[in-house]
């Protein structure tokens, strides 16, 4: 069980149970899934903004439920390069190369956050659910995220 | 817990643990994905979108109901705005440089990786920043208009941010 779960599977089995999620989220609550505004209702919710947690907090919640399942399960994490996370963390590794490496990822995750909920989506919203109802705006954001970053990877690549 | 709730975090639990299997929670997976290296992320995010958007299509045609809001399964789109691609190039330079996008930190935090508790305290800060910015300087808080989530009519889902 545990050595299956370690191998990812093929990407046509994968693929299309992720597609099913989507379909579901539609059977169920009739809604398109997304992650960041799971984390916007939790922030929403801790600033004073809405008094109740929407669905979609409740998804994220599942998520990290999921994940927790699933290393149980396999009997290992699938982030397993020791104790490094990325080539980030690998090129600032040595004295207080960790701590720049952690603020680094804090000024990611900032754009991450205030970008996705500025175009409405992240990979999820705009990119999985947002393209399976054909939305022009979530095709336009995907595109634009995907480009941007295998241009910006590419330029890191290139500078380190 | 109502139905809706134990609906959408089984959605979740069924959505992490498929990152979590995909290794889309790994970020030199996502690295080499948008270096090109490697064509499984793209092929596997293609197979879902195609399995979503025809099956999403054949639920309204055959005019199916959602089975716990009991409305015909139904969606709205959005017209292309500046805010999209603004948003989504501010994103993608997020992504690439942390190779983690919103599902997958969830899922990293579930599996344990302490490496991610900068990049999610980063996320929110970053919706936070947002709703700073989109309300202006005027007081964040406006104590009247907090009350419940305006709920769906007849429905028992809470109502979530639009992303």
């Amino acid at each position: 069980m545990s050595h299956t779960l370690l191998q990812r599977p093929a990407w046509y089995v994968i693929g299309p149970l992720m597609g099913l999620i989507v379909i579901a989220a539609f059977a169920l609550l009739n809604e398109r899934v997304g992650v960041i505004g799971g984390f916007s209702d939790v922030v929403e919710r801790l600033t004073g903004r809405r008094s109740v947690l929407g669905w979609k907090a409740w998804f994220v919640f599942g998520i990290v439920g999921g994940a927790l399942v699933f290393r149980l399960l396999a009997g290992g994490a699938t982030v397993r390069h020791g104790h490094h996370f990325s080539w980030l963390t690998r090129e600032l590794s040595g004295g207080s190369g960790g701590l720049v490496a952690g603020g680094v990822l804090l000024v990611a995750g900032v754009l991450i956050g205030f970008g996705s909920k500025t175009a409405s989506g992240c990979t999820s919203g705009n990119g999985l659910g947002g393209c399976s109802t054909g939305s022009p705006g979530s095709l336009v954001a995907t595109g634009t995220f995907m480009a941007v970053a295998i241009a910006v990877s590419f330029l890191i690549r290139a500078v380190t | 817990m109502n139905r809706a709730r134990l609906a959408s975090v089984l959605l979740g639990i069924g959505f992490g643990f498929l990152l979590s299997w995909a290794h889309f929670v790994d970020p030199d997976q996502i690295r080499r994905m948008l270096l090109l290296q490697e064509p499984y992320m793209w092929e596997f995010f293609a197979a879902a979108v195609a399995v979503g958007f025809v099956g999403i299509r054949l639920m309204r045609r055959a005019r199916v109901r959602s089975l716990l809001t009991g409305e015909p399964v139904r969606w709205s789109v959005a017209k292309p705005e500046r805010r999209h691609v603004v948003g989504a190039t501010i994103f993608g330079v997020g992504w690439a440089v942390s190779d983690v996008c919103p599902g997958p930190v969830a899922a990293q935090i579930g599996q344990g990786i302490v490496w991610s508790l900068p990049l999610i305290t980063g996320v929110a800060i970053g919706v936070a920043l947002h709703f700073r910015r989109e309300e202006g300087p005027a007081p964040a808080r406006e104590p009247e208009s907090r009350g419940p989530a305006p709920l769906k009519a007849g429905t028992l889902l809470p109502a979530s941010s639009a992303d």
